[in-house]
């Protein structure tokens, strides 16, 4: 401000106010694209009916794994497709845009931290999808009969899947942030969609992969994202593993956000550096 | 006391050398060779506060590469900067809450968001004082005529409409010091002289600091009285505008209508430029001839029935410096 001292050589003291905006003007954008919040409900819908004969489908000619009768993946899958309006937005795209045609300048020319101007922008989209879980939830138990965990279980749930919603950003962030250095991230983005796909539990439970598989699957990251709070929900996971699991998705958001925070200094340094 | 201080300032990016063809794109995969180009070579200058610099030269000069350090988004190779005490690229986020910036090519305004929720978010970005603010904004809403597409989402406003928003952005939590990069670019007369009308108030009235590059030379005549030359990454003139037109505007052009056509024209003195029919372009040097002695010269060898006199403008004096460099008392010393 023009109020900074002679010297003026202070950083500005740290204000969460802006990034507040920045999440509401996120929102508001996102509402201005009416026609897609009903076409996400839809898609969650048709998915949600597909999914449900699928696996009718699947378990009246196999032996029904013990750990998940049929309601409890029906619930599963219902369940992943609610988190997945939220855990499957690309939040950071932002970042890739803005280094794509350079406008990344001006964000640095103002005062404001960038990355969490960027998780700001992404959190206020997601809190918008959001709101849409509900809605999605009613129109989808005329379709299917969802089981309902005591509140103990609930509230562990909810516990894990925030913790699963920052495993997701820094995924995100990360696969975005490539962009630093490539300006292109098609591929890569594609990649890591595939692999959150396969191993994340989204569509199928890992519980249900052939043994090697299963451990490779829950040595990934991507297993903290859906599998661990899903697990969680239908009792696959019970109460003495808790500690276990959040501890686990607590390591990873840890790792996820170091390597984050080292990319973000090296691109950064990369854009101060080269000029973008 | 300087607000800006700029001292053999340089900037070398690398980047990789590109081959030509699809071998050449495969064989860059694995091995890659860097090329070197020096943005910025040696620039140095000082401003003091309230001042109007218009920082020019050709494409490629070095212009955007300066503003950019000036700005701290761009560390220089070497060198030393300081902007109102802060040296910007060590401490991006303070000096960012002194500077306004306005990119013609670029906009900082939210493209989805309606120009006036820009507005607001950047009041709270800066921290700008709601009092402060709504003065501002009614100020600039009246000079830019901002009211009417200030409920309009900025990636629908034209051109003109964006140019007004981002000026007001740039200038809405009180800078002291700007820096416009090619404000006028692209822009029609009528929203060129608003935008000078504007860089000027705020020039005069606010005591804003202003570095002001361009390409239209009507914006520094109009603008600046001090302007500094940049060629190939070094300061080639830093002076009065007066004084580079004293130096270099030595030549003027007598446009005369001859009362018939006459087969040869010579008059000493006088370099014919340009002949179509009766009318003639004489150069001459006002140093060694006035206009009135080569009127006479003119006349007592010719009927004419019509005189004008062209004066050296600024556009040609700069083209001509970037052709033949700068050299001090240029041609011919200065009687």
């Amino acid at each position: 401000m023009t109020a900074a001292g002679p010297a003026g050589a202070r950083r500005p003291a740290f204000r969460i106010e802006p990034y507040v905006q920045f999440a509401q003007k996120a929102m508001a954008r996102e509402a201005t694209y009416r026609f897609d919040v009903f076409t996400n409900v839809a898609s969650v819908l048709v998915r949600v009916y597909l999914l449900r004969m699928v696996w009718v489908a699947l378990y009246a000619r196999n032996a029904a794994p013990s750990e998940l009768p049929l309601h409890a993946i029906i619930t599963y899958s219902a369940v992943a497709l609610l988190m997945g309006l939220v855990m499957d937005i690309d939040q950071t795209r932002l970042l890739h845009d803005k280094l794509h045609d350079g406008s990344i300048a001006t964000d640095f020319m103002k005062p404001i931290i960038v990355p969490l101007y960027l998780f700001a922008d992404g959190g206020g989209e997601v809190l918008f999808h959001a709101a849409l879980i509900v809605p999605s939830l009613l129109l989808a138990l005329f379709i299917v009969h969802i089981d309902v965990p005591g509140p103990f279980v609930l509230a562990v749930f909810f516990l894990s899947c925030v913790l699963g919603y920052f495993v997701g950003f820094f995924v995100n962030f990360i696969v975005n942030m490539i962009a630093f250095w490539t300006l292109e991230i098609h591929a890569a983005r594609l990649i890591v969609t595939w692999i959150t796909d396969l191993f994340g539990g989204e569509i199928i439970p890992l519980v249900i992969f052939p043994p090697l598989l299963q451990t490779i699957a829950f040595a990934l990251p991507f297993a903290a994202m859906f599998s661990t709070p899903l697990l969680i929900y239908v009792g696959v996971v019970k109460p003495d593993r808790y500690l276990e699991v959040i501890g686990l998705q607590v390591l990873w958001l840890a790792v996820l956000a170091a390597v984050a925070a080292v990319m973000w200094r090296a691109g950064a340094r990369r854009v101060v550096v080269q000029g973008g | 006391m300087a607000i800006i201080e700029a001292a053999g300032l340089r900037k070398v990016f690398r980047s990789v050398e590109r081959r030509p063809g699809i071998g050449g794109a495969l064989a860059a995969l694995f091995s890659r060779t860097y090329v070197e180009k020096v943005a910025v070579d040696d620039v140095s200058f000082a401003l003091q506060p309230g001042e109007l610099v218009g920082y020019i030269g050709p494409n490629g000069a070095g212009k955007s590469t300066t503003i950019k350090m000036l700005t701290g988004i761009l560390v220089p190779t070497s060198g030393t900067l300081r902007v109102a005490g802060i040296v910007p690229h060590e401490n991006r986020m303070a000096n960012a809450a002194n500077i306004g910036v306005v990119f013609g090519q670029r906009s900082q305004l939210y493209w989805d968001l309606p120009l006036r929720e820009s507005f607001e978010l950047l009041r709270s970005i800066y921290d700008v004082p709601r009092a402060r603010y709504l003065e501002n904004m009614q100020h600039f809403a009246e000079i830019l005529d901002l009211e009417r597409f200030l409920a309009t989402p900025v990636r629908q406003l034209s051109l003109g409409e964006r140019m007004r928003g981002d000026f007001a952005a740039a200038m809405l939590h009180d800078p002291k010091i700007v820096y416009l990069d090619e404000p006028t670019i692209g822009l029609d007369v009528v929203a060129k002289e608003s935008i000078r009308e504007f860089i000027s108030m705020v020039n005069r009235e606010r005591g804003t600091t202003v570095i002001l590059t361009t390409h239209d030379l009507a914006d520094v005549e109009r603008l600046s009285r001090r302007i500094v030359l940049i060629d190939e990454g070094t300061v080639i003139y830093d002076g009065s505008l007066e004084r580079l037109r004293e130096e270099y505007g030595t030549h003027r052009v007598l446009v005369v209508t001859l009362a018939e056509t006459y087969a040869d024209v010579t008059v000493p003195g006088a370099e014919v430029q340009s002949r179509e029919l009766n009318l003639v372009r004489l150069r001459f040097n006002r140093r060694e001839l006035t206009a009135e002695a080569l009127i006479r010269r003119v006349t007592e060898r010719y009927e004419i029935t019509d005189v004008s006199i062209i004066e050296p403008d600024i556009e040609s004096i700069v083209r001509r410096i970037y052709l033949e460099g700068y050299h001090e008392g240029a041609v011919g010393a200065p009687s």
